[in-house]
Formats: C-alpha cells, structure tokens, sequence
C-alpha cells in the first residue's frame, strides 16, 4: 500500500513537472526526449551484458566509438550513407566483440569482479588509444543535410532528426523483451543470467550464450555506433562519456530492468537540457550524471542499511 | 550404465572424495551416509561440477571423466540438485520448459512429457504461470524433480530429494521414484534411508569419503551398523 502510494505521488510529480516544463520551456522537453532516447538505446546493450554475463563493460562506450570510426571511412570510401550501414556496421562490431569476448572478457568471468573491472577499462585505453595513433585526435564529421531537418509548431521551431534515438530505444526494447520471453534462445539467456550453475544442469552451453548475448549487445551497440555518425562529430575519447552515463542510468534502473533504463534515461536527458536551456547552469549539464548516480548510491545504501 | 573406479575429488587441497567405486546398472541405487561425507560432492564429479582429481567415470562404457556438465545433460543424465537450482525469476512452467530444450532427444517429446511430469505432481499445472522463486521450498524441490523428468534421462539423478518435503509427499515421491526405475537408472542420496530403502534395489554407504558398505536393499535393511546409525534402531 505505501509502495503504492510512492510510486503514484513519484508519477504526479514526475506528470507535473513535465507539464510545468512542457509550458514554461518546451524545446527542453523536446530535447530532453531525444537525448533520452540517444542514452537509453546505448545503455540498453549495457543492461543486457550486466544482466546475464555478469560484467559491467567499461570499454561500452568505446566499442561504440570504433563503430562509428570504421561507419565513417566504410562510407568515405564507398560514397555511402551511414544510414546503409547500420546492418552492416551492427554485425561487423557483433562479430568483433564476439572475438574480443573470447581472447579477453571470458577468461576473467571466474576472476573477482575488480579485475574484470581493471580489464574492460583496459580494453577502452586500448580502444582509445589505437585510434588516436591512427586518426590523432582530430574529429571526424558527416556532411549530412537530413539531419538539420526542423518542424515548427507555433512560434516553436525545434530539430526532428534526432527522434530517430526515441525509435531506436524502443525497437531496442521491445525488440529484447520479445527475445527474451518469447524465443527458446532468450529464455535460455534470461536462465543463464539467473542461475548459469542451473542453466549448465539443463543442457545450455553457458559460456556459448554469454557469448551470443556479448555479440547482440554489441551488435546493438555497432547499430548505435553507425546512427551516432550521423549527428555528431567523432573523436577518439568520444565513447567514454557514453561509458560513464550508461552505467550511471544501468546502476538507476538496476539489474535486468529495461523499462527501469528508460525512465532513468528521460530523467537525465531533460534534467540536462533543464541546465543547458540557462546561460548560468549551461556548464553543469555535463555532471547531471555524476549527481544521480552519487544520489542512487546513497538511497540504495540507506535502504540496504534499513532492511 | 554407470561405472566410477577410483575416484578422487575435493575443494583446493582439501580431499573429499577419497577412492570410491560405484556403479549404477539398469536399477535404483540409494547413497547414504552423514552430513559433510561427500556425497554432493560425489555426484558434482560425475556430473562435471567439480573436476575428478584421479579415477575414472564411465556412462555406457564410454569415459566421460571431466566432461562439461551441460554435455552430461545432453547425454542423458538429469541432475535434482540439492539446491535445486531453479530459474527463480522464470515460470513454472518456462523451467520445466527449458529442462528439455536443450537436450537432443527430449525436446520434440516435451508437450507428452509435461503431461506426465503434470501428472505427477498436479500442483505444478494450477501453478503453472507462477514465478519459481515464489513458491515454497517443497514445491520448488517438487519443480526441481520435474525439470528433471522433462530431460526423458537415462540416468536420473537425485540429491536428498525429500528434504523439506512434507511426509506425504515425501511417499509420494518415493512412489514415483519405484515407478520410474523401470524406465530410468537411478542414483539418489537420502536422509531419509528407512523411506528410500523402499524403493531402491541396492545401496552404499559413503563415510568420510569411502564407500564402507555395499549391499541390496534387503542386506542393508538387516545391516548392524546401518540398522544402529541410520535407522535408529
Ligand atoms: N564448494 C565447496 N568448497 C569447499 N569445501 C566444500 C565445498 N562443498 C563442500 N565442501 C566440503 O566437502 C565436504 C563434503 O561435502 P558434501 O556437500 O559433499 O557433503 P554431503 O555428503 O553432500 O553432505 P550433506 O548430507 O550435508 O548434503 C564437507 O566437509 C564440506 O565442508
Ligand atoms: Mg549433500
């Protein structure tokens, strides 16, 4: 009864601070939305590796990084859209991330959880660095004049491209919780992520669905990698804030919880366009991040104290 | 069906399992012996848990020593873990489903044997959508028997399988156990050795990791030492 009655009062404050932004300043609903949706479809891959391998992959945003790079010179070299190269882009990295779980990842999934911490972050060094040997630092960008598109409503006149974020992360969700309750495959990874000692009792090759589960997230995570080239420049450290906010919205939602990331996902990307909407604020939007996840730790502790 | 020669296993240095011979045949074997004797341990080898440290295990006279355990499942044999091992978040019936899925000969057949495995134990069908880490520990022991029975095993599998199960059931399973061994080599430890010597044709008594008797059901109902430690006569 009192859970109820939180989780409505967290509703009617959650309806009625949208309705008071929504009326006050509605470009920062609008873009908090699309930047909600740019977050949520990265972090998303994210949630799933946590929830049945086990590991939080530190080299997340970067993999997403080197998506984006092999997207750009694929296209530069065969005069290609990158929109034509979400598919390909998406099993190229799958099959890539596929390796890198097999040389690296799988052999730490018995070690403690701070090596395997100490490994993906070395991994996005690596990453990093390789392509900052290769390109420098210099930032890449794709002259594409579909993504100024713009829709006025009234006296509002605000960008529309980016909605294709808002699309992506539900066919990311919808599109997961369809292969994970309806198929054989994805019950089997959900009863991996449960009890992979039961999963082994039952015949399912536990190592062989981490693996599968690291490739689709990684294939998602290319998807993403080739449809961020259309809006933003790239450099090598572009990945890494990417990193950092998709673990911050995982540790939110907590594990195995993908409507969870959603909701977390609107609450940063308008919390941040809130800021940025201000001359004053503008610089702070970058640690929205850094203040919800300090703020998560300590309620989860507070409560993990009370119970 | 089964022949383990020789075995030697345990946990870092520390030796559980110090030489046992056992063998299972186209019967139902019994296990017994006290807390901490290693029978867990035993069936974690023969099933790929734990690594073998020497001897050998054969299935069908072929070795399987060492063999990863979800190819033990698909060759046939079904373990009822002593923790049962459940898919907590999934449903009754999505457990039971995935006790088949996954093993080459039984997935075709799932939908007769669900029928059977139902017909065992009717609780499980009106519980069907229920979450199985929801249900009490009798009735997720109950779930762990039937995901079991849904791999169709050659060789079945039971640690302590009535333990915390109500007395009535406990016969119940008993029952089904005698039922099921003219169709299923079986190997089950017990705490409860007066209702398993019930249903099994022959059985060891393991102590501090050595087999220290070996008889049939009738021997072992007569035996001293059982009779005074276990049955508590
Ligand atoms: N994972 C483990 N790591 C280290 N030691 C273990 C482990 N599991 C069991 N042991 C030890 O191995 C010995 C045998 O344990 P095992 O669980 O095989 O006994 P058991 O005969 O099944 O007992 P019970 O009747 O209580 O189930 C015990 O001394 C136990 O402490
Ligand atoms: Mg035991």
């Amino acid at each position: 009864m009192a859970v109820k009655r939180q989780k409505a009062i967290t509703w009617a404050l959650g309806l009625a601070a949208s309705v008071a932004i929504l009326l006050w300043k509605p470009t920062v609903l609008i873009y908090g939305l699309q930047t909600a949706g740019l977050y949520a479809a990265i972090a998303i891959p994210m949630g799933l590796v946590l929830g049945i391998v086990h590991i939080v992959n530190l080299a997340h945003g970067e993999f997403m990084m080197l998506a984006s790079y092999a997207t750009y010179f694929a296209c530069k070299a065969l005069g290609m859209d990158p929109l034509f190269a979400i598919i390909p882009t998406a099993l190229v990295t799958a099959a890539f991330g596929w390796i890198i779980f097999q040389i690296t990842i799988r052999r730490a999934l018995k070690a403690p959880e701070l090596n395997q911490l100490i490994l993906t972050f070395g991994l996005a060094i690596a990453f990093t660095q390789v392509i900052n040997l290769m390109f420098t630092s210099q930032t890449y960008k794709m002259p594409l004049d579909y993504v100024s598109a713009s829709m006025d409503i009234g006296d509002l006149t605000f960008g529309t491209w980016s909605f294709v974020f808002i699309a992506m992360a539900m066919l990311f969700s919808f599109g997961l919780q369809f292969f994970l309750t309806k198929t054989t495959t994805g019950k089997a990874a959900l009863a991996v992520g449960q009890n992979p000692r039961g999963a082994a009792i039952v015949g399912i090759d536990v190592y062989k669905i981490y693996g599968l589960v690291f490739a689709l997230a990684l294939a998602l995570v290319g998807a993403m990698g080739a449809l961020f080239l259309t809006k933003s420049a790239i450099f090598p450290q572009v990945g890494s804030p990417f990193t950092m906010k998709s673990f911050c919205l995982v540790a939110m939602a907590g594990v195995g919880n993908i409507p969870g990331i959603l909701s977390a996902s609107i609450l940063l990307g308008v919390a941040e366009n809130f800021l940025r909407a201000f001359r004053g604020t503008r610089g702070w939007a970058d640690i929205v991040f850094f203040v919800l996840i300090i703020v998560v730790i300590m309620s989860r502790s507070l409560k993990g104290r009370k119970s | 069906m089964l022949k383990i020669r020789g075995l030697e296993c345990g946990y870092g240095r520390m030796k559980v399992i110090e030489g046992v011979d056992l063998e299972v045949g186209a019967e139902s074997v019994g296990l017994f012996g006290p807390n901490g004797a290693g029978k867990t341990t035993l069936i974690g080898a023969i099933m790929g848990i734990n690594k073998p440290w020497a001897g050998s295990i054969e299935l069908d006279g072929k070795s399987i020593n060492g063999m990863e355990t979800h190819l033990m499942a698909r060759m046939g044999v079904a373990l009822v873990p002593q923790e049962r091992e459940l898919f907590p978040g999934m449903s009754v019936d999505d457990n039971l489903m995935l006790g088949a899925a996954y093993i080459p000969h039984a997935k075709d057949k799932s939908a007769e044997q669900l029928e059977k495995v139902f017909s065992l134990f009717p609780i499980l069908k009106e519980r069907r959508k229920q979450l199985a880490g929801t249900m009490s520990g009798g009735q997720q022991r109950m779930v762990a028997i039937a995901r079991a029975l849904m791999s169709n095993p050659k060789l079945l599998i039971l640690d302590e399988p009535s333990l915390g199960l109500q007395p009535s059931i406990v016969a119940e399973v008993f029952e089904v156990l005698k039922a099921l061994k003219k169709t299923v080599s079986i190997l089950v430890t017990e705490q409860n050795v007066r209702e398993s010597l019930k249903s099994i044709d022959r059985g060891y008594v393991l102590e501090n990791g050595k087999i220290v008797i070996e008889d049939s059901a009738e021997g072992l109902k007569t035996n001293p030492y059982v009779l005074k430690s276990y049955l508590g006569l």
